[in-house]
């Protein structure tokens, strides 16, 4: 293989100087001209129906433009089922669900007029647990769910406000469980939390009166997503639709599908063709946008003495909140490595989303893994003392390797679990005892570690197009989303590989659907591998076509051309250079361009069997890793303090190690906020209590422990340069590695998250009573 | 986060004309030091002042002064960063400085400023328990004079001081010390930084070292009362005392039975007791051990 010039070197990322400068425009930022503010009303109740909505004083008072319902704007939309009203339809599911909203002159007009609409519910019992709200007897939140439009992977089942049942059946869990020595059953819980994206939520819309399109500016992570799902809710063709996609300041998930996008579009039909600018406040995201779904899982294990794990069997509820969503496909892809990454011959697993009146929950960075790694890995660990094994040990015994058929039926290649183990165990030291001396009594410390495997969505499509201009400056046109995670770099070190065109001289173009070829999304730790592809392709389709041109102006065969340093020349005479700009312009002219264009497609092998969950090829590819924490555990007021935590990641290839890096830090940081601090607390009335950084604890820089980021290379064979993905598993051990540290710390297993002093001093204590 | 409605600002140059504004408009004013706690209220908390009096413009309400008699004056204006960082206060009370190194961040404490920890009033101020435990004072000024209350009885529930609307907090006062004396402050949250306390515990006494008694004993609580409070029960188990680990723990269960905690979304009140309990033993330790070192160290003696 030819050597790498930019591709696996650690290049500085392309966007940083306009960021920390400030002069980058986010979509929080955008100023359109004649705009008009809008301002929502949120549902104050968790069920009910709406008897009466008296909009009239607002519609008069001075300074508004437009006041809307649901009547007004009677859409439905929804992407794995279609069930979410642009505005409150006859009744409200959730405390924060949009009833009506205004577009005025200025925000504190709309504000104030908001506050004029009188609404009058009629209370309905309200759901504020899975668990609950799927028990015989429900009342349904959706009585009309048996009619909405869902993809056909989606099965309902049969018990009350289940959006989604994914099943899982191999072998035979009951044999299993009688061929083994040792059986062990738990329930482990995660509660509600939020993305907590630096950016908050924002939408601008317009409507054009003379062509009746519809343009809207948001920083969402799938564009040409959202275009389809408001292409279906409006029943208006996809050309009438555009998105245009400002900078996004972070989003972890939040910012796919559509939310604050249908409030804005309700608002711009009815402003005479001025933009409708809705920015969503800290408070307002956290109640009306996006959450984290919270879990309830039921794990039992059968193990032999020998420590091989022989049975299974997981169920798992999965509160989806009021509305969809992502939760069916959280479900599924959660649900179906849930067992986690072990040869085991019986597993039956048991997936339900269940709608309940709490804000929507959905998509998160980690899809599923991060609830299903607390519950597994901690379990997986009590299984190894139970055996008297190291957990380690017990892990290197059970964890897949290559060739390995899974129990979902698919045969594994390119598994890096292994050496990730391996790794992270030997940073911390694993085996020995803790160098950290106790400076106080009652200071406990502990060590543990956790491992997961993630599938990414699939199949999927990618395309890209490549423009090198008569400069031979170079545009990379990818639908792609820069959401802070770095892909600009990755994508530009990618085509500037495959021109030989130095990397300043690559930028990427705006994100406008009516200019960028199709992406499926900017989710699921897919671009480097599906954009990859496709940028790698694009990329290599202009440079034949720029061999072509070249060639016979530098009288040599195609194959006898080489490209380096923005230039291209024939190989035994490199003295001899033509700068790319320079072939385009002689053959072109100075305006001329050379266009490369490629597609990536994933295909599926075979779809997913409803009935037993099975797939030969669920998922492109799959990402490993193992991290492993230190932790100090005060027995006196139950504080957890991470001392170091190590993180070794199976990325297939580093395209770019600094970024790998940075991205595995950053994933660290979020994970050890979700298992010390993060909830969302929803008070019986289905109000959320601390919907501010107030009282919502992200971790700070001082929060953090020394981090010790590792890159494992695992090689795709079908990834670009052998990369997999990254994104999303930087945070999903996270909190197991620390509950096992704890447990190894205190000898208390703790079941539910977060690890909150007050959670831990009680499990302290109690402990302490049973014990007497 | 909401546009405040159009604000009337006023930047009066004396403690007079300040005083004689408020009298004139009337109530429902503010004044305003650093704004971290103000601007926040108008901006995020829908709170809208008829008014604003901006303290900032009169001279003579800020800085740390060292008196004759061994005291200590400290002008309201002064900025929490200034009292972390002075050199007198850190000799002298390095308790009190790390008291003020605990609130919010660097950014916060450039402009948040002591008075305004005191007159806003909130239960978990980080800076009051430490200005209890010195029995410091608070100089007011009015539009007849000044008058001189004792900390303690300047808070009057959250929120609320015995100070008139046309009141302003000039000074406060450290009354001298013994040279023997020491102090810890333990503020207690689930984060390192960028919290608010579940509980603050404040002690000072003159400690005799060497026969490790105590004297002088002043326990001071913060979050777990409608205003920070004084453990004087607690106090008075050690006053003359031997220290002693169980002792300590003693004065602490005390100090957990004399507070008055609630259940919020952040901690309940029986962990913010337990708290109390565990933290005051420990400051009561630490502040006898007398260990040197900058807040950002001093703070592992949480743990
Ligand atoms: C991000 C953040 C983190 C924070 N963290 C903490 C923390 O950890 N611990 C903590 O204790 N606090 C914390 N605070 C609160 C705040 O910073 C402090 O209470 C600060 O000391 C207030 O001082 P200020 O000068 O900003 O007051 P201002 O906001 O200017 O005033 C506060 C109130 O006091 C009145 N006032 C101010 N000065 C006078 C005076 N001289 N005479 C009469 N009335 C006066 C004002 O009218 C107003 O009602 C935090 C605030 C923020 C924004």
């Amino acid at each position: 293989m030819e050597e790498l010039t930019v591709v696996g070197k650690p290049v500085t990322r392309v966007d940083v100087q306009e960021k920390v400068t400030g002069a980058a425009v986010y979509g929080y930022d955008l100023v359109l001209p004649d705009m008009v503010y809008g301002k929502v009303l949120f549902s104050s109740k968790a069920h009910a129906r709406i008897k009466r909505i008296d909009t009239e004083k607002a519609k008069t008072y001075p300074g508004v433009v437009a006041v809307v319902t649901g009547k007004d704007a009677p859409w439905i939309h929804g992407e794995a089922i279609r069930d979410k009203p642009f505005l409150a339809q006859g009744k409200v599911r959730y405390v924060g669900e949009p009833v009506a909203a205004v577009a005025a002159v200025d925000e504190d007009t709309a504000q104030a007029a908001v506050r004029l609409i009188e609404v009058e519910y009629e209370d309905l019992p309200a759901y504020l647990s899975p668990e609950d709200a799927c028990k015989p007897g429900a009342i349904p939140i959706h009585e009309d769910f048996a009619s909405y439009r869902k993809m056909n992977f989606i099965l309902p089942g049969a018990m009350p406000n289940v959006c989604e049942h994914f099943k899982l059946r191999t072998g035979d869990v009951e044999q299993g469980f009688r061929e083994s020595d040792i059986v062990l059953e738990e329930r482990y819980f995660v509660p509600t939390i939020q993305h907590a994206a630096m950016e908050p939520h924002s939408a601008h819309a317009q409507v054009d009166p003379a062509t009746g399109k519809v343009t809207i500016w948001v920083a969402n992570d799938a564009p040409f997503r959202a275009l389809h799902e408001i292409s279906e809710a409006l029943g208006l063709p996809q050309e009438k639709i555009r998105f245009i996609n400002p900078l996004q300041g972070g989003g972890f998930g939040s910012k796919g599908g559509l939310k604050v996008e249908p409030i804005a579009v309700a608002l711009a039909y009815h402003t005479n063709g001025r933009p409708v600018r809705v920015k969503f406040n800290r408070e307002e995201t956290f109640i009306s946008t996006l959450t984290r779904n919270e879990a309830a899982l039921y794990i039992k294990s059968g193990v032999k003495k020998d420590g091989t794990i022989r049975a299974r069997e997981m169920t798992i509820y999965w509160g989806g909140g009021a509305y969809a969503e992502k939760s069916p496909t959280v479900c599924i892809r959660g649900s179906l490595p849930g067992p986690g990454p072990y040869r085991i011959s019986h597993v039956k697993v048991d997936g339900y989303a269940v709608y309940t009146n709490k804000p929507v929950a959905g998509s998160f960075r980690g899809y599923g893994i991060p609830k299903v790694a607390w519950a597994c890995e901690q379990h997986t660990d009590e299984l190894a003392r139970r055996v008297g094994m190291d957990p380690l040990e017990f892990r290197m015994k059970n964890v897949f390797v290559d060739g390995d058929v899974s129990y979902w039926g698919e045969q594994l290649h390119s598994v890096g679990l292994k050496e990730t183990l391996t790794k992270a165990a030997a940073a911390i030291e694993w085996g020995k005892k803790s160098s950290r001396v106790q400076e106080f009594k009652g200071l406990r410390v502990g060590k543990g570690l956790a491992c997961i495997q993630k599938p990414t969505r699939s199949p999927t499509t990618s395309k890209a197009g490549v423009i090198v201009d008569a400069k031979g400056e170079v545009a990379v046109l990818a639908g792609t989303v820069e959401i802070g995670q770095g892909c600009s770099t990755i994508l530009s070190q990618v085509a500037a590989e495959e021109l030989k065109i130095p990397i300043e001289k690559i930028h990427m173009a705006e994100l406008d659907t009516d200019a960028i070829p199709f992406d499926a999304s900017t989710t699921s730790s897919r671009s480097t591998y599906h954009m990859g592809n496709a940028v790698r392709r694009a990329a290599i389709d202009a440079r034949e076509k720029l061999a072509e041109m070249a060639s016979p102006m530098l009288e040599g065969e195609k194959n006898d051309l080489a490209f380096a340093d923005g230039k291209v020349f024939l190989k035994d005479h490199p003295g001899m250079a033509l700068p790319l700009g320079e072939v385009i312009r002689r053959k072109l002219g100075a305006d001329g361009t050379v266009r490369g264009d490629a597609s990536y497609t994933y295909e599926l092998a075979k779809e997913l069997d409803l009935e037993t969950g099975h797939s030969d090829n669920a998922s492109a590819f799959y990402m490993y890793a193992t991290q492993a924490a230190e932790v100090a555990v005060d027995e006196e007021t139950g504080r957890v303090r991470v001392l170091r935590m190590s993180a070794a990641h199976d990325v297939g290839k580093a395209i770019n190690p600094l970024n790998c890096a940075a991205q595995i830090e950053g994933g660290l940081a979020m994970g050890i906020g979700s298992a010390l601090h993060e909830h969302m607390v929803v008070d019986d009335q289905g109000k959320v209590r601390n919907p501010s950084f107030l009282d919502y604890h992200l971790v700070t820089a001082l929060d953090l422990p020394e981090m010790i980021p590792i890159v494992v290379e695992c090689p795709e064979p079908e990834g670009p340069y052998g990369a997999k993905g990254l994104g999303e598993p930087g945070l999903a051990p996270t909190p197991a590695a620390i509950g096992n540290a704890v447990a190894d710390a205190i000898g208390i297993r703790i079941y539910d998250l977060p690890l909150s002093p007050e959670r831990v001093y009680r499990a302290i204590q109690e402990n302490k009573k049973k014990v007497a | 986060m909401r546009r405040p409605e159009p604000l009337e600002i006023f930047q009066p140059t004396s403690i007079r004309e300040a005083g004689a504004l408020v009298k004139e408009k009337g109530p429902g004013g503010r004044f305003l030091a650093g704004g971290t706690d103000l601007v926040i209220a108008v901006k995020e908390k829908s709170f809208s002042p008829k008014y604003v009096v901006d303290l900032k413009r009169i001279p003579g309400l800020s800085g740390i002064r060292e008196e004759a008699d061994g005291g200590l004056k400290i002008g309201s204006l002064t900025t929490l960063r200034e009292v972390e960082i002075s050199p007198i206060i850190l000799k002298r009370f390095p308790f009190l400085a790390q008291s003020a190194a605990e609130v919010g961040s660097v950014q916060i404490r450039n402009r948040a400023t002591i008075g305004g920890n005191m007159a806003n009033a909130t239960p978990s101020a980080d800076v009051a328990p430490a200005l209890l435990a010195l029995e410091a004072r608070a100089r007011i000024a009015g539009l007849n004079g000044e008058r001189v209350v004792e900390l303690e009885q300047f808070f009057r529930g959250p929120g609320q001081t015995v100070m008139a609307p046309e009141e302003i907090l000039t000074e406060i006062i450290i009354p001298p010390a013994n040279p023997s004396l020491v102090g810890e402050y333990i503020k207690f949250s689930p984060r390192e930084m960028m919290d608010l306390a579940y509980i603050g515990v404040a002690v000072a006494f003159v400690f005799n070292a060497s026969q490790k008694l105590c004297e002088k004993v002043r326990i001071a609580l913060g979050a777990v009362s409608p205003t920070p409070m004084r453990a004087r029960g607690a106090e008075s188990l050690l006053e003359g005392q031997v220290l002693t680990e169980e002792l300590a723990e003693k004065a602490g269960a005390e100090a957990a039975r004399e507070c008055k905690p609630i259940s919020d979304v952040r901690s309940s009140a029986d962990y913010r007791r337990d708290m109390v309990r565990v933290n005051t033993k420990r400051a009561l330790l630490n502040a006898a051990a007398q260990r040197p070192g900058k807040w950002t160290e001093r703070r592992d003696r949480r743990y």
